[in-house]
């Protein structure tokens, strides 16, 4: 079975490349040929990169990075590109095959992620040896990405470097006033309202940055089956705890969410779904939360909005 | 007890149970028809439905979905029987062609709708092996009114699905609508399997549809208690699953209720009184005549053909030794025969074959005449 | 001959196609009341197929059916059939008396259950045939000859006029034979007709008024003595056919 997929893989590969042309140097017409994965990295390739780069993102918003297979075509546009950024530590699950493949064949493929120091990545605790790939959360963390990204196009694009590198420089500038941004917000809630129930592990690095602790229904990758001892367990948590809120998120099937707040109905309380957030994804473009910063304001909002109490937020 | 206190377990062990008591009656059917790869074939078949369904109206309710997988059923158990009229292709092979593309087709359809938005959210790709725990209120509802509906219907045209799966060809000249009756059978099939979908999703959904079938008819001799065995043996293993899957944890529901499944019919096949593996041996090596017993058992038999009207009737153990060449040892015979039940003295000092001996007796001239044919 | 006679069952330019080849064709046949009738023909002929047609469980591509002068589809419950053992799944978990009393499901109707009458016409059927011991055991535990008695009894109980039975005769013992041709001289003698797919040539003139021999077409049909002779056997079944002499077959 793996040797077929292997072989069609290979296939594919190959005849991407023949039909899309090679990958190497900038472009001429100036234009470095870039493809994120996710729409998260996406919007800081696209940040740092300006007019200078042509960009294809394969994952719009609302679509599960865990679980997003690569179509023959993102294959194509893969290959033919001169870099692929991708967000990494094991985020697109089942694209890692793909992308140690074009790799080998001598593209240029850049983890974000894993642009931050290891001593800083969280350790997941379902999977050992791995770390929990959602840190974009960490606002202050994220920015040490920006750095990779920009060194990347530099050295694709020389003539631009000085573009690439400004806007970086800009953009990190900006990161480090949303996270202030974040942290006075959040302020608004006592420690002990501080606790984020969402759908799966998206959370961990939001939680340890500004002090919030935090459940996931599914765990670090929602690849997996919650079960009902999970639902039980965390409904005994919210029941527990009076926790007033807890949140769906857009790439995720709501359903998780809503059979726990039935369980939790079912032990008395009422706990409402505190609103959407954004978990692997941006929200659409065109809005305010089609951007990183968009959407990190938003969840923010959602999050302090309905973990106040009534009146507390006047 | 206290294991049914919790909320959630007592939602999902109750919509297993449905599961199970529709899949297993309605699967009982199947398997008696010979039909058991048309359950799964249906159930891979639905599995663009419920991806197309999700396309046309961006619903992710349920119900909608589940209506979709219905119709992409149906349709393929109507593409097996254009397949097999219209060309050479058997029926099996045609199962598995239908299967095949459908099932493909649905991965492909899975694969494009990743881009579209928040098709995430419908959580298509659950329907694959199913997402127990996250059965809401209004899930259990739907599927305990179907479930209903179908078992009604059996109930109420049972004589008539009786003969439809043991003689259809009688059933018509009697003036049934045996045409009619089929699909109506075929689409209750395809209801109890919609019903279980986002349970066991869409692969381990056949094995619900067989199995529960297979084990009851080792331990039945009729079809209602057949029927009614193959549905607890569903609840059991639906209910079963659902509580060992809640208290050890990231253990997945819907495979957990197949692996109890798959214990039954396996502890049925190797154990049940007659049938069984381990019975049959057990009782083929107390009862088997060896080689050199069974022609005086057919000698006595053959005798005891000449005074049908007087089972007491012995003939005297000479007679047999003219019958037997001069080598065998018609008196150890004859007493080995009486140790294992198959032969018996008589009144006047003669032998004769007990009923048990002279069923065997004709079991193996029926072998024979079999065997030559 | 009377041409106002109704037939028991008239069959005409009877053609029956199978994936663009011919298992029928043309058959022409009347079969009168209260007449025992053999179909006589080698394999493939199409035997089974015609009496499936005439009871309408395969299409016609030609032709006609009627049933005592009507057409067959009014015929509803006229013709008691008793298909051919083999076809049968024995497996089935049922038993004796389950089976007989399936033949009263045609005048059950929808939605109810059979209730005491019909348990004991199928009593009375299998006493008939002379099962009455086996009325509860299973099927699967059946000899051949006792599965082909529980057939004819599930004929016996829709009490139709006419009878149909595919190969009654194959694979049973003695006694068996001779019990269930009893049943059907019973059953001529009070006007029924019997029509009997029969593979055995040797005792055709002994069963049977009349016979229909078969192969494709019609090749002849009528009076056991007038048709059943060596030159019709041998266009039949092309070829030597030795049993003539000793069946007494009446020859040219």
């Amino acid at each position: 079975m793996k040797s077929i997929a292997n072989l069609s893989m290979s296939a594919m590969l190959f005849i991407a490349a023949a039909c899309g042309g090679g990958a190497t140097g900038p472009a001429d017409g100036g234009n470095v040929k870039v493809v994120a994965t996710t729409n998260i990295v996406g919007d800081l390739v696209r940040t740092i990169g300006g007019p200078q780069v042509e960009l294809e993102v394969l994952m719009g918003p609302g679509i599960d990075p865990h679980l997003y297979k690569a179509s023959a075509g993102d294959v194509r546009r893969m290959s033919s590109a001169q870099v692929i950024f991708y967000s990494g530590l094991h985020l697109e699950g089942k694209m890692s095959e793909i992308l140690e493949r074009i790799g080998e064949r001598g593209a240029r493929t850049v983890a974000v992620a894993e642009c931050v120091p290891e001593e800083e990545l969280i350790e997941s605790t379902g999977f050992s040896g791995l770390h929990d790939p959602h840190a974009w959360f960490d606002v202050g963390l994220w920015s040490e990405a920006v750095g990779c990204v920009a060194e990347t196009l530099a050295d694709l694009d020389p003539e631009h470097a000085v573009e690439y590198r400004e806007r970086a420089e800009a953009y990190a500038a900006e990161l480090v006033a949303l996270d202030d941004w974040v942290r006075q917000t959040v302020e608004a809630l006592a420690p002990e309202q501080r606790v984020l129930v969402t759908a799966h592990d998206a959370f961990g690095y939001f939680g340890r940055a500004y002090d919030f602790e935090v459940r996931g229904l599914l765990g670090v990758s929602t690849t997996a089956e919650a079960g009902t001892s999970d639902i039980q367990g965390l409904a005994d948590f919210i029941v527990d705890r009076q926790i007033p809120a807890i949140f769906v998120e857009t790439s995720v099937p709501p359903r998780y969410v809503q059979a726990l707040q039935e369980a939790v109905r079912a032990r008395g309380i009422e706990v409402k779904i505190g609103g959407s957030l954004y978990s692997d994804s941006l929200g659409d473009p065109g809005t305010p939360a089609g951007s990183y910063a968009g959407t990190v304001r938003a969840n923010v909002k959602a999050i302090v909005t309905a973990l106040a109490k009534p009146g507390q937020m006047d | 007890m206290d294991i049914f206190g919790d909320y959630t377990l007592r939602l999902v062990a109750l919509g297993s149970a449905v599961l199970g008591a529709t899949s297993g009656a309605l699967g009982s059917f199947a398997y008696l028809r010979r039909q058991s790869l048309l359950g799964d074939a249906v159930s891979h078949a639905a599995l663009p439905g419920i991806v197309l369904a999700f396309m046309l109206t961006g619903s992710k309710v349920p119900l909608v979905l589940m209506l979709g997988a219905g119709m992409a059923g149906w349709i393929g158990t109507l593409a097996v029987q254009v397949v097999v009229r219209r060309s050479r292709v058997p029926y099996d092979s045609a199962l598995g062609i239908v299967l095949a593309v459908f099932f493909g087709f649905g991965l492909v359809l899975l694969t494009h709708i990743q881009k579209f938005p928040n098709a995430a959210q419908a959580g298509l790709e659950s329907f694959l092996f199913g997402q127990a725990a996250s059965l809401l209120r209004r899930d259990v509802v739907t599927m305990a009114v179907l479930g209903a509906a179908a078992l009604l219907a059996l109930v109420l045209l049972w004589k008539e699905f009786k003969l439809l799966s043991f003689d259809p060809d009688f059933a018509a000249s009697l003036g049934l609508p045996v045409r009619r009756l089929d699909g109506l059978l075929t689409l209750l099939l395809v209801v109890a399997i919609i019903i279980g979908l986002q349970t066991v999703g869409v692969v381990l959904m056949s094995a619900m549809i067989v199995a529960p079938g297979a084990a009851a008819r080792q331990w039945t001799r009729r079809l209602a208690p057949m029927v009614a065995v193959a549905a607890a043996i569903g609840i059991f293993s639906g209910v079963t699953g659902s509580v060992l899957s809640s208290y050890i944890p990231r253990l997945p529901t819907g495979p957990t209720i197949v692996l109890v499944l798959s214990v039954i019919v396996v502890v049925s096949l190797l154990m049940a009184p007659q049938r069984g593996l381990l019975w049959r041996s057990l009782r083929l090596g107390v009862l088997r005549t060896a080689p050199d017993l069974d022609p005086v058992l057919m000698h006595l038999y053959a005798l005891s053909h000449q005074h049908p009207d007087d089972p007491d009737h012995g003939h005297s153990v000479a007679v047999i030794r003219t019958m037997s060449p001069p080598e065998a040892k018609v008196d150890a015979a004859l007493e080995q025969l009486a140790d294992r039940g198959l032969a018996r003295r008589t009144a006047d000092a003669g032998w004769a074959p007990t009923p048990i001996g002279r069923r065997e007796a004709q079991r193996i001239l029926d072998r024979e005449a079999g065997e030559e044919s | 001959m009377n041409e106002s006679q109704v037939w028991a069952l008239e069959v005409e330019d009877l053609t029956v196609a199978y994936a663009d080849k011919p298992v029928l064709w043309d058959i022409d046949l009347q079969v009168p009341k209260g007449v025992k009738m053999a179909i006589i023909g080698p394999n493939g002929a199409g035997k089974s197929t015609l009496v499936k047609a005439a009871m309408g469980l395969v299409k016609p591509v030609a032709g006609e059916v009627r049933v005592f002068g009507k057409s067959r589809e009014s015929a509803e419950g006229q013709i008691a059939y008793v298909p051919q053992r083999s076809t049968l799944s024995w497996d089935f978990p049922t038993d004796v008396i389950d089976v007989v009393t399936m033949g009263t499901y045609g005048r059950v109707g929808w939605f109810r259950r059979c209730g005491a009458a019909e348990k004991k016409e199928a009593e009375a059927a299998l006493d008939q045939v002379g099962m009455s011991e086996f009325a509860r055991r299973p099927i699967a535990a059946l000899s051949g000859g006792q599965q082909q008695r529980v057939l004819l009894a599930r004929a016996l109980v829709q009490a139709a006029p006419i009878y149909i039975l595919d190969e009654p005769f194959q694979g049973v013992d003695a006694p068996t034979e001779r019990a269930i041709i009893e049943v059907l001289d019973g059953l001529a003698d009070d006007g029924k007709t019997i029509i009997v797919v029969h593979h055995d040539l040797q005792t055709v003139p002994e069963y049977f008024d009349a016979v229909l021999l078969l192969n494709v077409r019609a090749i002849d049909s009528g009076p056991v003595g007038d048709v059943f002779t060596e030159e019709n056997l041998r266009l039949t079944f092309g070829g030597r056919v030795g049993v003539l002499a000793a069946s007494g077959a009446g020859g040219v």
